[in-house]
């Protein structure tokens, strides 16, 4: 069976009352070709494939693609640059945020930035819909909080705040590579005092890392007051950071976590 | 520019853009033929074992299981001369991945159900899986000359060096594939990818106990070799054949990608130990031990060794000289041919251990090179003799004028201390055209031309279209001398039955060697060109004059009638925070004689300076504890991309052979022979002082954080 909804209406009362894998781009799915599988295709319901912008908050939808996100302006640069790092301009045509987020994997580019970015995921049902952060939707590799009638039908950004970040992707080579360390920040000030230090690490552990009650410890500190605290701050996250073998070693990943945390703070005077 | 040069399209261009070829997994039983069986192997899953039974689930009508019961002839696949890797297992496994035999039917999702439900079960044997603790060789080589013992025993100092290099897979974009079908007047026909017909000839005929007339061999559409085509074919085609005979049934087998990946044959891992004797501050003896991983069957190992061992001291001409070479035998998948064929493990120990000379003496590096660089009637490493010009320095200068080597090295040999880093280093290298020693007379190949009595020209000869350019090549070395236009002469893709043997696709010798027999068979056709007549003119192999015949068991002699000759640099910028390397530009500056078509040549500079540059930087494999190769998709063996060297610049300097068409030499494996150690050097000179040594491939971002950090640690740094 396959089902093309035209609206999103539709294809939540597909998801309701089937158990059709929903996809928009497919990219993830081909290379898995399971032969038994009928799929959900949202690519042709408008609402999940508009961007919009008010003062306060970006939508994204579900089913925009990569290469539609890097085309539009009103896309923060984090989440572009984020964007820019996936596979290779083919991919970036078809893979879509929707795809990047479900698919369970915890080396999805565009999710560490989100995370960064305190986005947050928009889910709805023909019950209603509820709205998450995105490390409450991304529970762990290949789980992810989602009802069997929900479909992920938007991405929430803050339309401010997101100017001074870093973006880093370390994978086997520059094109069509898997992450193998990636790492998002976001930094803010107000007054001299900071008032913003998020730091997301990606495919480097079963789930994306970000310890908010670390970055807690620089909140209204002057960029002074947080020099002073750096060592005693990357110590902090040295403890924190448990990592996994995997493509490279965890003690590989740690140093870098932490030369790219560093090198994070050290971009902001910190 | 010589006219032969001028680039045209390929004559396979317009199939292969418009996806007409006819790979071998394309083929379909046309309206009443009979249905094409798929075969699909049973492979061992242990690394040596005894195998006590293979227990089958019932087989339905139509599906069948063959193994080395059902070989008619003999079960050892001839190789060239070595026979030793068995068809079909014999009472033991030797590696994982060895085919113990063939579930064979109609319906290829069944025959994957029947091949899941086999259980084997085995007494399992002690493997031997480091080449550190392999003892037991297929074949060694001990030669020199001088007295290096005299001139290690009096040398000021003595540098000593490991070097050891990985796997590199083929990741051909087809992978390996063979079908064979009976035909009604029971010959067996044979074809698939590969780049050696006749080597699957002569494979088949023995494995079925038949005539040569009973089997002929077609060279199917190929996507791409780089070896991995040449010996391994012979293996599948047995395979299928045996299957073909039992099921009197076309039976093809095509590999999936994971077992093409793990399975099929590789890049020979190596170990070198190279001694360096100095006195007076000069170079007095260099004493090199190489070992080949072989793998659990000797397959062309042999004459990858020889290669290897024939190439040991690089571009470089020494006073006194030992070389001690070995494969050795480990329970692993066999390793073979890959462009370079045992050049760039030694290159790569060489030019490494020649950089570090110069590192400890305080020399440039590449001033150091030069005062041992060989020339014309010098001797070879085999007691040889260079016969021809050696144009390495001229090649120097142009590489420098091409990336500004000499500037850019001061420049990056200044202290640095941000988190990118760069580096540039540069790496000379030779490689030996042809086939090692005698074999092109031994085995006198030939090649015949046959006009049409409508003036059209046929090639017939045995070279395999693998993307080098084959079929257009010849197409015009003919066309070129009889002064016709290049659409009357073709080359189809060679069958056994009708083709000369001009010998294998290997060792960079279509076009030198079988090219000039088609010049010199073209030339004669034109002296006696009749109009409206049907002519064949045929031309063997015959050995210059002046080669110094080689003598294999002494290993002395020409193992080569002539060289090819790179010089190649690299630039690269290190990330200090994650050990990511970019390479910023790479330049090659090769002689491989007269480009005869200059397109087609810088297609194969380009692509094999990148295939290199993949094996030094990112292309990693390994196998684990128990001897199975775990990244076996494309996600996890990577290999370089456009985006990963953006600035690749190839240029060509032209020596002409004058026993090469137009003075053409080997092309194919040159550029990618010295890419490596040109990458080691770069990043080595990024890292900083002169107390790193990146003497392992490929060069791991872990490695070099390691590097980085031994050194900060080493000066006190806080390592966070």
């Amino acid at each position: 069976m396959k089902a093309i909804p035209e609206s999103l209406r539709e294809a939540l009362a597909l998801r309701a009352d089937t158990n059709l894998v929903p996809y928009a781009g497919g990219t993830d799915l081909m290379v898995r070709g399971s032969s038994n599988a009928e799929y959900l295709f949202l690519g042709r319901v408008p609402e999940l494939r508009r961007i919009t912008a008010d003062g306060e908050t970006v939508r994204i939808g579900a089913a925009v693609t990569f290469t539609e996100a890097l085309e539009s302006d009103a896309v923060p640069a984090l989440l572009k640059e984020a964007v820019s790092r996936i596979a290779a301009p083919a991919i970036r045509n078809a893979g879509t945020f929707g795809g990047n987020l479900s698919n369970g994997s915890t080396k999805a580019d565009s999710a560490v930035a989100l995370l960064a970015a305190d986005a947050r995921v928009r889910l709805q049902s023909l019950r209603g819909e509820r709205i998450l952060a995105i490390d409450e939707f991304c529970l762990a590799k290949g789980k992810r909080d989602l009802g069997e009638d929900e479909l992920v039908t938007e991405i929430l950004l803050p339309a401010g705040g997101l100017e001074n970040y870093s973006f880093e992707k370390v994978g086997g080579r520059k094109a069509l590579a898997i992450s193998r360390v990636s790492f998002a920040g976001v930094f803010c000030a107000d007054e001299g005092r900071i008032t913003k230090a998020a730091a997301a690490f990606g495919a480097v552990s079963d789930s994306f890392l970000r310890f908010r009650e670390l970055e807690a410890r620089l909140i209204g500190k002057t960029i002074e007051e947080a020099r002073e605290l750096k060592p005693a701050y990357l110590k902090a996250y040295a403890e924190k950071l448990e990592l996994k073998d995997g493509r490279v070693s965890a003690e590989y990943r740690r140093t870098v976590c932490l030369n790219l945390l560093k090198a994070f703070l050290e971009k902001f005077g910190v | 520019m010589n006219t032969i040069s001028r680039s045209v399209v390929k004559k396979d261009h317009e199939p292969k853009i418009r996806g007409e070829s006819v790979f071998v997994n394309d083929y379909t039983a046309a309206g009443d033929a009979r249905p094409i069986l798929t075969g699909k192997l049973l492979h061992a899953s242990v690394a040596r074992a005894k195998v006590l039974s293979v227990e089958l689930p019932e087989l339905p009508e139509g599906y069948c299981y063959v193994d080395a019961r059902d070989v008619p002839g003999s079960n050892h696949v001839l190789m060239i001369t070595w026979n030793d890797l068995p068809v079909f297992c014999d009472e033991t496994v030797e590696y994982i991945g060895e085919a113990i035999g063939m579930v064979v039917g109609p319906d290829d999702q069944e025959v994957s159900r029947i091949l899941g439900e086999i259980k084997v079960n085995y007494e399992p044997l002690d493997p031997v899986l480091d080449l550190r603790e392999a003892t037991e060789a297929v074949r060694e080589r001990d030669f020199g000359y001088g007295d290096p013992e005299k001139a290690f025993a009096e040398a000021d100092s003595v540098i000593e060096e490991e070097f050891e290099t990985g796997y590199q897979e083929h990741a051909y974009l087809e992978p390996q594939g063979f079908m064979a079908e009976p035909e009604e007047d029971g010959k067996m026909f044979v074809h698939g990818s590969c780049q050696c017909a006749y080597s699957v000839q002569d494979a088949v005929v023995s494995v079925l106990g038949c005539k040569y007339r009973d089997v002929h061999v077609l060279q199917d559409v190929t996507g791409g070799g780089f070896g991995g085509k040449e010996a391994f074919p012979s293996l599948l085609a047995s395979q299928v054949a045996v299957a073909a005979q039992k099921m009197k049934a076309p039976v093809r087998c095509v590999y999936d990608r994971k077992e093409d990946l793990a399975y099929s044959f590789k890049r020979h891992p190596s170990l070198c130990r190279y001694k360096m004797a100095l006195k007076d501050g000069k170079v007095t003896a260099v004493d090199c031990d190489i070992r080949l991983n072989a793998g659990a069957y000797c397959t062309l190992s042999g004459l990858v060794l020889d290669r290897a061992a024939a190439t040991a001291a690089g571009v470089y001409s020494f006073p006194n000289l030992h070389v001690h070479a070995a494969a050795l035998k480990t329970n692993t998948v066999p390793n073979d041919a890959y462009r370079g064929f045992g050049g760039p493990q030694v290159i790569f120990a060489m030019e490494r251990l020649m950089d570090h000379a110069a590192k400890t003496l305080g020399a440039d590096e590449v001033a150091f090179r030069r005062q041992y660089l060989v020339k014309q009637g010098d001797r070879t490493v085999t007691e040889g003799r260079h016969h021809f010009p050696v144009p390495l320095p001229e090649m120097i200068d142009m590489l420098d004028a091409a990336c500004g080597y000499w500037e850019k090295h001061a420049a990056y040999a200044k202290p640095q201390n941000g988190r990118f880093r760069r580096g540039i280093g540069m790496a000379l290298a030779r490689h030996g055209d042809g086939l090692t020693g005698t074999t092109e007379r031994d085995l006198g190949f030939s090649i015949r031309l046959r006009k049409h009595p409508d003036g059209r020209v046929e090639v017939l000869a045995a070279n395999a279209e693998i993307g080098q350019g084959t079929r257009t090549t010849f197409p015009k070395i003919v066309a070129h001398e009889l002064g016709i236009p290049l659409e009357k002469v073709s080359y189809q893709h060679p069958d056994t039955g009708r083709v000369e043997n001009s010998g294998p696709t290997s060792a960079s010798r279509s076009l030198m060697i079988v090219g000039e027999l088609l010049r010199r068979a073209a030339i004669r056709l034109r002296e006696q060109w009749a109009d409206g007549e049907e002519q064949e003119v045929r031309e063997s192999y015959t050995e210059p004059d002046f080669v110094i015949s080689f003598d294999l068991d002494k290993f002395r002699g020409d193992a080569f009638p002539t060289d090819s000759w790179s010089a190649c640099a690299v630039e690269a910028e290190v990330d200090s925070f994650t050990g990511n390397t970019e390479i910023l530009s790479a330049v090659g500056v090769f002689d491989v004689g007269t480009p005869v078509d200059e397109n087609i040549v810088i297609g194969q500079m380009e692509g094999g300076f990148l295939q290199g540059l993949g094996y030094a930087s990112m292309e990693q494999m390994a196998y684990d504890g128990t001897g199975r190769i775990r990244n076996n998709s494309f996600s996890d063996y990577l290999i370089p991309t456009a985006a990963d060297v953006p600035k690749l610049k190839t240029l060509l300097h032209v020596e002409e052979y004058p026993d090469g068409p137009y003075g053409a030499k080997g092309a194919g494996e040159m550029p990618l022979v010295g890419a490596a150690a040109a990458y080691a050097a770069a990043v080595e000179q990024a890292l900083g002082t002169d107390k790193h040594r990146l003497n392992r491939l490929p060069i791991t971002v872990e490695d070099v954080m390691k590097e980085l950090y031994r050194e900060e640690e080493s000066d006190g740094h806080d390592s966070i």
